[in-house]
Protein backbone atom coordinates (compact mmCIF):
# COMPACT_ATOMS: atom_id res chain seq x y z
CA UNK A 1 0.00 0.00 0.00
CA UNK A 2 1.33 3.43 -0.87
CA UNK A 3 1.17 6.20 1.73
CA UNK A 4 -1.64 8.71 1.31
CA UNK A 5 -0.51 11.92 -0.35
CA UNK A 6 -2.24 14.36 1.96
CA UNK A 7 -3.54 14.02 5.49
CA UNK A 8 -6.20 16.36 6.85
CA UNK A 9 -6.71 16.56 10.60
CA UNK A 10 -9.90 18.26 11.78
CA UNK A 11 -9.59 19.49 15.37
CA UNK A 12 -6.67 21.48 16.78
CA UNK A 13 -6.86 19.41 19.94
CA UNK A 14 -4.48 17.24 21.95
CA UNK A 15 -5.44 14.29 19.74
CA UNK A 16 -5.14 16.40 16.59
CA UNK A 17 -1.74 17.92 17.37
CA UNK A 18 -0.41 14.58 18.61
CA UNK A 19 -1.49 12.99 15.31
CA UNK A 20 0.12 15.80 13.29
CA UNK A 21 3.45 15.45 15.07
CA UNK A 22 3.33 11.68 14.89
CA UNK A 23 2.81 11.75 11.12
CA UNK A 24 6.16 13.54 10.83
CA UNK A 25 7.80 11.25 13.41
CA UNK A 26 6.74 8.30 11.24
CA UNK A 27 8.48 9.90 8.27
CA UNK A 28 5.47 11.22 6.36
CA UNK A 29 6.68 13.97 4.03
CA UNK A 30 3.39 14.77 2.27
CA UNK A 31 1.09 17.69 3.10
CA UNK A 32 -0.50 17.79 6.55
CA UNK A 33 -3.28 20.29 7.26
CA UNK A 34 -4.93 20.94 10.63
CA UNK A 35 -8.32 22.66 10.77
CA UNK A 36 -9.11 24.13 14.18
CA UNK A 37 -12.00 26.19 15.55
CA UNK A 38 -10.25 27.28 18.75
CA UNK A 39 -9.09 30.92 18.61
CA UNK A 40 -6.20 30.22 21.00
CA UNK A 41 -4.99 27.25 18.97
CA UNK A 42 -4.32 23.95 20.71
CA UNK A 43 -3.66 23.96 24.44
CA UNK A 44 -3.39 21.60 27.37
CA UNK A 45 -6.76 21.18 29.12
CA UNK A 46 -5.96 19.29 32.36
CA UNK A 47 -4.68 22.48 34.09
CA UNK A 48 -7.92 24.37 33.30
CA UNK A 49 -9.84 22.87 36.21
CA UNK A 50 -6.87 23.06 38.58
CA UNK A 51 -4.09 25.67 38.45
CA UNK A 52 -5.83 27.96 35.93
CA UNK A 53 -8.73 28.48 38.35
CA UNK A 54 -6.26 29.71 40.98
CA UNK A 55 -3.76 31.74 38.98
CA UNK A 56 -3.74 33.65 35.66
CA UNK A 57 -0.01 33.10 35.07
CA UNK A 58 -0.27 29.68 33.35
CA UNK A 59 -2.80 30.96 30.75
CA UNK A 60 0.05 31.95 28.45
CA UNK A 61 2.04 28.72 28.73
CA UNK A 62 -0.56 26.05 27.98
CA UNK A 63 -0.14 26.05 24.19
CA UNK A 64 0.54 22.83 22.27
CA UNK A 65 2.87 23.96 19.50
CA UNK A 66 3.27 22.58 15.98
CA UNK A 67 6.30 24.73 15.13
CA UNK A 68 8.98 23.59 12.72
CA UNK A 69 7.29 20.49 11.32
CA UNK A 70 5.64 22.02 8.23
CA UNK A 71 1.98 21.76 9.23
CA UNK A 72 -0.58 24.00 7.52
CA UNK A 73 -3.02 25.29 10.17
CA UNK A 74 -6.44 26.72 9.21
CA UNK A 75 -8.14 28.56 12.11
CA UNK A 76 -11.79 28.23 11.14
CA UNK A 77 -14.39 25.71 12.28
CA UNK A 78 -15.15 22.74 10.04
CA UNK A 79 -18.83 22.93 9.11
CA UNK A 80 -19.31 20.03 6.70
CA UNK A 81 -17.63 16.90 5.42
CA UNK A 82 -18.18 14.91 2.22
CA UNK A 83 -16.50 11.53 2.57
CA UNK A 84 -17.37 10.52 -1.00
CA UNK A 85 -15.71 13.53 -2.60
CA UNK A 86 -13.14 13.63 0.24
CA UNK A 87 -13.51 17.26 1.22
CA UNK A 88 -14.10 19.26 4.40
CA UNK A 89 -15.68 22.71 4.30
CA UNK A 90 -14.77 25.42 6.81
CA UNK A 91 -16.84 28.29 8.24
CA UNK A 92 -14.78 30.80 6.25
CA UNK A 93 -15.75 29.07 3.02
CA UNK A 94 -12.71 26.97 2.22
CA UNK A 95 -13.00 23.48 0.82
CA UNK A 96 -10.06 21.29 1.80
CA UNK A 97 -9.43 17.95 0.09
CA UNK A 98 -7.70 14.93 1.59
CA UNK A 99 -6.44 11.45 0.86
CA UNK A 100 -6.75 10.49 4.53
CA UNK A 101 -8.86 12.24 7.17
CA UNK A 102 -8.34 12.20 10.95
CA UNK A 103 -11.35 13.39 12.97
CA UNK A 104 -10.19 14.95 16.25
CA UNK A 105 -12.78 17.62 17.03
CA UNK A 106 -13.08 16.63 20.69
CA UNK A 107 -16.21 17.34 22.71
CA UNK A 108 -18.22 20.24 24.07
CA UNK A 109 -19.53 20.68 27.59
CA UNK A 110 -22.96 19.14 28.18
CA UNK A 111 -25.33 21.96 29.09
CA UNK A 112 -28.48 21.77 31.20
CA UNK A 113 -29.99 25.23 30.65
CA UNK A 114 -33.46 25.42 29.08
CA UNK A 115 -33.68 27.06 25.66
CA UNK A 116 -33.21 30.81 26.16
CA UNK A 117 -32.07 30.46 29.79
CA UNK A 118 -28.93 32.60 30.15
CA UNK A 119 -25.82 32.55 32.31
CA UNK A 120 -25.04 28.83 32.52
CA UNK A 121 -21.39 28.29 33.47
CA UNK A 122 -19.47 25.25 32.20
CA UNK A 123 -15.76 24.38 32.10
CA UNK A 124 -14.33 23.03 28.89
CA UNK A 125 -12.29 25.76 27.18
CA UNK A 126 -9.66 28.29 28.26
CA UNK A 127 -12.29 31.04 27.93
CA UNK A 128 -14.64 29.04 30.20
CA UNK A 129 -11.83 28.74 32.78
CA UNK A 130 -11.03 32.48 32.63
CA UNK A 131 -14.68 33.41 33.10
CA UNK A 132 -15.05 30.99 36.00
CA UNK A 133 -11.85 32.30 37.63
CA UNK A 134 -13.18 35.86 37.45
CA UNK A 135 -16.50 34.78 38.96
CA UNK A 136 -14.74 32.85 41.74
CA UNK A 137 -12.98 36.05 42.81
CA UNK A 138 -16.15 37.55 44.33
CA UNK A 139 -18.53 34.59 44.76
CA UNK A 140 -19.75 33.96 48.33
CA UNK A 141 -21.49 30.65 47.60
CA UNK A 142 -21.40 28.04 44.87
CA UNK A 143 -23.29 25.04 43.52
CA UNK A 144 -21.68 22.46 41.25
CA UNK A 145 -24.01 20.21 39.27
CA UNK A 146 -22.20 16.91 38.73
CA UNK A 147 -19.87 14.97 41.04
CA UNK A 148 -17.57 13.50 38.41
CA UNK A 149 -13.91 14.40 38.34
CA UNK A 150 -14.48 17.81 36.74
CA UNK A 151 -17.23 18.71 39.23
CA UNK A 152 -15.09 17.69 42.20
CA UNK A 153 -12.12 19.67 40.84
CA UNK A 154 -14.27 22.78 40.46
CA UNK A 155 -15.70 22.25 43.95
CA UNK A 156 -12.12 21.92 45.24
CA UNK A 157 -11.23 25.26 43.62
CA UNK A 158 -14.20 26.84 45.43
CA UNK A 159 -13.20 25.26 48.75
CA UNK A 160 -9.59 26.40 48.31
CA UNK A 161 -10.88 29.98 48.11
CA UNK A 162 -13.07 29.51 51.19
CA UNK A 163 -16.29 29.61 49.16
CA UNK A 164 -18.99 27.35 50.65
CA UNK A 165 -19.86 24.88 47.87
CA UNK A 166 -22.56 22.27 47.40
CA UNK A 167 -22.17 19.47 44.85
CA UNK A 168 -25.32 17.82 43.50
CA UNK A 169 -25.47 14.49 41.65
CA UNK A 170 -27.57 11.35 41.49
CA UNK A 171 -24.44 9.26 42.13
CA UNK A 172 -21.93 9.79 44.93
CA UNK A 173 -18.73 11.73 44.12
CA UNK A 174 -16.59 9.94 41.52
CA UNK A 175 -18.54 6.72 42.09
CA UNK A 176 -19.19 6.10 38.38
CA UNK A 177 -15.48 6.42 37.58
CA UNK A 178 -13.71 5.09 40.65
CA UNK A 179 -16.19 2.75 42.34
CA UNK A 180 -17.60 2.83 45.87
CA UNK A 181 -14.45 2.33 47.96
CA UNK A 182 -12.54 5.40 46.76
CA UNK A 183 -15.80 7.34 46.35
CA UNK A 184 -16.54 6.96 50.05
CA UNK A 185 -13.02 8.07 51.04
CA UNK A 186 -13.07 11.05 48.69
CA UNK A 187 -16.56 12.10 49.79
CA UNK A 188 -15.40 12.12 53.42
CA UNK A 189 -12.28 14.10 52.55
CA UNK A 190 -14.26 16.61 50.50
CA UNK A 191 -16.72 17.06 53.37
CA UNK A 192 -13.85 17.76 55.79
CA UNK A 193 -12.70 20.50 53.39
CA UNK A 194 -16.08 22.23 53.29
CA UNK A 195 -17.53 20.58 50.19
CA UNK A 196 -21.14 19.61 50.91
CA UNK A 197 -22.66 16.81 48.81
CA UNK A 198 -26.36 16.30 48.12
CA UNK A 199 -27.41 13.06 46.47
CA UNK A 200 -30.38 13.79 44.25
CA UNK A 201 -32.90 11.16 43.18
CA UNK A 202 -32.66 12.24 39.54
CA UNK A 203 -31.68 15.08 37.28
CA UNK A 204 -31.26 18.59 38.66
CA UNK A 205 -32.66 21.51 36.66
CA UNK A 206 -31.21 25.01 36.59
CA UNK A 207 -33.40 27.80 37.96
CA UNK A 208 -33.38 31.56 37.39
CA UNK A 209 -32.60 33.63 34.31
CA UNK A 210 -29.72 34.25 34.46
CA UNK A 211 -29.06 30.95 36.22
CA UNK A 212 -29.01 31.40 40.02
CA UNK A 213 -29.77 27.98 41.45
CA UNK A 214 -30.94 24.41 40.98
CA UNK A 215 -34.16 22.51 41.59
CA UNK A 216 -33.98 18.85 42.63
CA UNK A 217 -36.58 16.17 41.85
CA UNK A 218 -37.71 16.04 45.53
CA UNK A 219 -38.69 19.73 45.41
CA UNK A 220 -35.54 21.05 47.11
CA UNK A 221 -34.41 24.39 45.68
CA UNK A 222 -30.92 25.78 46.21
CA UNK A 223 -29.50 29.14 45.18
CA UNK A 224 -25.93 30.46 45.04
CA UNK A 225 -23.80 33.27 43.58
CA UNK A 226 -22.17 30.77 41.28
CA UNK A 227 -23.75 27.71 39.61
CA UNK A 228 -21.43 25.56 37.51
CA UNK A 229 -22.62 22.69 35.31
CA UNK A 230 -20.13 19.80 35.21
CA UNK A 231 -22.42 17.22 33.62
CA UNK A 232 -20.07 15.56 31.18
CA UNK A 233 -19.35 16.18 27.54
CA UNK A 234 -20.99 15.83 24.14
CA UNK A 235 -18.83 14.73 21.19
CA UNK A 236 -18.39 17.55 18.64
CA UNK A 237 -19.87 15.91 15.57
CA UNK A 238 -22.32 18.51 14.20
CA UNK A 239 -20.08 19.09 11.16
CA UNK A 240 -20.31 15.36 10.31
CA UNK A 241 -24.08 15.50 9.69
CA UNK A 242 -24.78 13.86 6.35
CA UNK A 243 -21.96 11.33 6.78
CA UNK A 244 -22.28 7.91 8.42
CA UNK A 245 -19.35 8.66 10.74
CA UNK A 246 -21.11 9.82 13.91
CA UNK A 247 -23.89 8.62 16.16
CA UNK A 248 -25.05 9.52 19.68
CA UNK A 249 -21.80 8.30 21.29
CA UNK A 250 -19.53 10.06 18.82
CA UNK A 251 -17.36 8.59 16.06
CA UNK A 252 -16.96 4.85 16.47
CA UNK A 253 -13.42 3.51 16.04
CA UNK A 254 -11.66 0.16 16.23
CA UNK A 255 -8.32 -0.61 17.93
CA UNK A 256 -6.47 1.03 15.01
CA UNK A 257 -8.63 4.19 15.20
CA UNK A 258 -10.30 3.30 11.89
CA UNK A 259 -13.91 4.37 11.39
CA UNK A 260 -16.39 2.50 9.20
CA UNK A 261 -15.46 4.77 6.25
CA UNK A 262 -12.29 3.92 4.29
CA UNK A 263 -9.38 6.34 4.85
CA UNK A 264 -11.20 8.11 7.68
CA UNK A 265 -9.75 7.73 11.18
CA UNK A 266 -10.60 9.37 14.49
CA UNK A 267 -8.94 10.07 17.84
CA UNK A 268 -9.64 11.62 21.23
CA UNK A 269 -12.80 12.82 22.98
CA UNK A 270 -14.88 12.73 19.79
CA UNK A 271 -14.54 8.93 19.63
CA UNK A 272 -15.88 5.81 21.24
CA UNK A 273 -14.37 2.37 20.95
CA UNK A 274 -16.84 0.20 19.03
CA UNK A 275 -17.98 -2.88 20.90
CA UNK A 276 -17.80 -6.42 19.66
CA UNK A 277 -19.11 -9.75 20.95
CA UNK A 278 -17.04 -9.47 24.12
CA UNK A 279 -17.25 -5.79 25.05
CA UNK A 280 -19.82 -2.99 24.80
CA UNK A 281 -19.35 0.35 23.03
CA UNK A 282 -17.19 2.46 25.35
CA UNK A 283 -16.48 6.18 25.56
CA UNK A 284 -13.26 6.92 27.46
CA UNK A 285 -12.59 10.65 26.95
CA UNK A 286 -9.36 10.85 28.93
CA UNK A 287 -6.13 12.74 28.25
CA UNK A 288 -4.04 9.59 27.89
CA UNK A 289 -6.44 8.10 25.33
CA UNK A 290 -6.29 11.27 23.20
CA UNK A 291 -2.50 10.86 23.02
CA UNK A 292 -2.56 7.11 22.35
CA UNK A 293 -5.28 7.47 19.71
CA UNK A 294 -3.63 10.48 18.06
CA UNK A 295 -0.54 8.34 17.48
CA UNK A 296 -2.51 5.28 16.37
CA UNK A 297 -4.64 7.32 13.97
CA UNK A 298 -1.50 8.84 12.42
CA UNK A 299 0.01 5.40 11.85
CA UNK A 300 -3.24 4.04 10.39
CA UNK A 301 -3.62 7.07 8.09
CA UNK A 302 -0.23 6.15 6.62
CA UNK A 303 -1.17 2.49 6.25
CA UNK A 304 1.24 1.49 9.02
CA UNK A 305 0.39 -0.81 11.93
CA UNK A 306 -0.07 1.11 15.23
CA UNK A 307 3.01 0.89 17.46
CA UNK A 308 0.98 0.86 20.65
CA UNK A 309 -2.57 0.25 21.84
CA UNK A 310 -5.21 2.88 21.08
CA UNK A 311 -6.29 2.75 24.72
CA UNK A 312 -4.07 3.94 27.54
CA UNK A 313 -5.78 3.59 30.90
CA UNK A 314 -3.97 6.35 32.79
CA UNK A 315 -6.20 8.75 34.65
CA UNK A 316 -5.65 11.32 37.38
CA UNK A 317 -7.61 13.85 39.35
CA UNK A 318 -7.24 16.17 42.31
CA UNK A 319 -9.80 16.49 45.10
CA UNK A 320 -9.38 18.94 47.98
CA UNK A 321 -5.63 19.07 47.47
CA UNK A 322 -5.19 15.31 47.19
CA UNK A 323 -3.98 13.84 43.91
CA UNK A 324 -5.20 10.43 42.74
CA UNK A 325 -3.31 8.75 39.89
CA UNK A 326 -4.61 5.53 38.38
CA UNK A 327 -3.26 3.03 35.85
CA UNK A 328 -5.59 0.25 34.71
CA UNK A 329 -9.21 -0.54 34.15
CA UNK A 330 -12.03 1.40 35.81
CA UNK A 331 -14.27 1.36 37.81
CA UNK A 332 -12.73 -0.27 40.88
CA UNK A 333 -15.12 -2.73 42.45
CA UNK A 334 -14.71 -4.16 45.94
CA UNK A 335 -11.79 -3.69 48.33
CA UNK A 336 -8.19 -2.97 47.31
CA UNK A 337 -4.92 -4.47 48.46
CA UNK A 338 -2.91 -1.81 50.30
CA UNK A 339 0.68 -2.01 49.08
CA UNK A 340 1.92 0.94 51.11
CA UNK A 341 0.63 3.60 53.52
CA UNK A 342 -3.04 4.01 54.40
CA UNK A 343 -5.99 5.69 52.73
CA UNK A 344 -7.08 7.09 56.12
CA UNK A 345 -3.76 8.98 56.33
CA UNK A 346 -4.28 10.31 52.79
CA UNK A 347 -1.15 8.57 51.48
CA UNK A 348 -1.47 5.09 50.02
CA UNK A 349 -0.48 2.84 47.17
CA UNK A 350 -3.36 0.49 46.29
CA UNK A 351 -4.08 -2.28 43.80
CA UNK A 352 -7.29 -3.87 42.59
CA UNK A 353 -7.18 -7.28 40.89
CA UNK A 354 -9.93 -7.86 38.34
CA UNK A 355 -11.57 -11.13 37.41
CA UNK A 356 -10.19 -10.86 33.85
CA UNK A 357 -6.62 -11.12 35.16
CA UNK A 358 -5.73 -7.43 34.81
CA UNK A 359 -4.90 -5.12 37.69
CA UNK A 360 -5.33 -1.45 38.47
CA UNK A 361 -2.76 0.49 40.51
CA UNK A 362 -3.66 3.67 42.40
CA UNK A 363 -1.43 6.29 44.00
CA UNK A 364 -3.73 8.00 46.51
CA UNK A 365 -2.23 11.25 47.76
CA UNK A 366 1.22 9.85 47.07
CA UNK A 367 3.53 11.23 44.36
CA UNK A 368 4.46 8.39 42.05
CA UNK A 369 5.54 8.47 38.39
CA UNK A 370 3.18 6.77 35.95
CA UNK A 371 5.91 4.29 35.03
CA UNK A 372 6.00 3.03 38.64
CA UNK A 373 2.21 2.59 38.62
CA UNK A 374 2.35 0.77 35.27
CA UNK A 375 4.99 -1.59 36.68
CA UNK A 376 2.88 -2.19 39.81
CA UNK A 377 -0.27 -2.87 37.76
CA UNK A 378 1.67 -5.27 35.52
CA UNK A 379 3.10 -7.31 38.41
CA UNK A 380 0.04 -7.53 40.64
CA UNK A 381 -1.23 -11.09 40.69
CA UNK A 382 -4.85 -11.81 39.79
CA UNK A 383 -7.10 -13.15 42.55
CA UNK A 384 -6.86 -16.89 43.11
CA UNK A 385 -9.87 -18.77 41.68
CA UNK B 1 17.83 24.58 22.29
CA UNK B 2 16.99 25.33 25.90
CA UNK B 3 14.06 23.99 27.88
CA UNK B 4 12.42 25.71 30.81
CA UNK B 5 10.82 23.69 33.60
CA UNK B 6 8.11 25.20 35.80
CA UNK B 7 9.07 23.02 38.79
CA UNK B 8 6.35 24.19 41.23
CA UNK B 9 3.65 23.14 38.73
CA UNK B 10 5.23 19.75 37.96
CA UNK B 11 2.88 16.99 39.16
CA UNK B 12 5.34 14.15 38.73
CA UNK B 13 3.51 12.23 36.01
CA UNK B 14 6.89 11.29 34.54
CA UNK B 15 5.80 11.01 30.91
CA UNK B 16 8.79 13.22 29.95
CA UNK B 17 11.17 10.65 31.39
CA UNK B 18 9.42 7.91 29.39
CA UNK B 19 10.16 9.90 26.20
CA UNK B 20 13.64 11.18 27.05
CA UNK B 21 15.27 9.17 29.86
CA UNK B 22 18.65 10.79 29.12
CA UNK B 23 17.21 14.26 29.67
CA UNK B 24 14.59 13.89 32.41
CA UNK B 25 14.47 11.57 35.38
CA UNK B 26 12.19 11.16 38.38
CA UNK B 27 13.05 9.71 41.75
CA UNK B 28 10.79 7.36 43.69
CA UNK B 29 8.74 10.30 44.97
CA UNK B 30 8.29 11.58 41.40
CA UNK B 31 10.51 14.61 41.96
CA UNK B 32 11.82 15.73 38.57
CA UNK B 33 15.46 16.24 37.66
CA UNK B 34 16.25 18.00 34.37
CA UNK B 35 19.79 17.22 33.32
CA UNK B 36 20.43 20.34 31.22
CA UNK B 37 19.04 23.02 33.53
CA UNK B 38 20.30 26.43 32.38
CA UNK B 39 22.31 25.03 29.48
CA UNK B 40 21.68 23.81 25.93
CA UNK B 41 20.28 20.37 25.22
CA UNK B 42 22.96 18.52 23.20
CA UNK B 43 21.96 17.89 19.56
CA UNK B 44 21.72 14.13 19.94
CA UNK B 45 19.09 14.48 22.70
CA UNK B 46 16.96 17.16 21.03
CA UNK B 47 14.38 14.98 19.23
CA UNK B 48 13.66 13.02 22.41
CA UNK B 49 13.62 16.23 24.46
CA UNK B 50 11.03 17.77 22.12
CA UNK B 51 8.89 14.63 22.42
CA UNK B 52 9.20 14.93 26.20
CA UNK B 53 8.04 18.56 26.14
CA UNK B 54 5.01 17.51 24.09
CA UNK B 55 4.26 14.61 26.43
CA UNK B 56 3.83 16.72 29.57
CA UNK B 57 0.13 16.53 30.51
CA UNK B 58 0.26 19.79 32.48
CA UNK B 59 2.40 21.84 30.08
CA UNK B 60 5.18 22.73 32.52
CA UNK B 61 7.95 22.15 29.95
CA UNK B 62 8.65 24.79 27.27
CA UNK B 63 11.14 24.85 24.44
CA UNK B 64 12.94 28.23 24.47
CA UNK B 65 14.27 29.19 21.06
Amino acid sequence: MTAPRSVLIVGESLAGTTAARHLRTLGHTGPVTVIGAEEHGAYSRPPLSKVVLKDPAPDQTLGLVLDGIDIDVIRSAAVAADTRRRTVTTADGRQVGYDALIVATGADARRLAAPGQRGELVLRTLNDARLLRARLADARSAIVVGAGFLGMEVASACAARGIPVTVVDADRPLERILGDHLSAEITARASAHGIRFIQATGFATLTGDPVSGVALPDGTELTADLVVTCAGEVPSTGWLAGTVLADRLGVGIDDACATTVPDVFAAGDVTYLRGDGTRPDRRAPFWSNAVAQGRAAAASALGLPPQGPAQDDYFWTEVAGLTVKIVGRLPLLGEPTTVQGSVADGRALLTWSHADGTSTAVAYGLRRPVAALRALAATTLPPSP
Amino acid sequence: MKISVDHPRCEGHGLCADQAPDVFSLDEDAELTYRFEGTDVPDEHQPAARAAVNACPVAVLRVLS
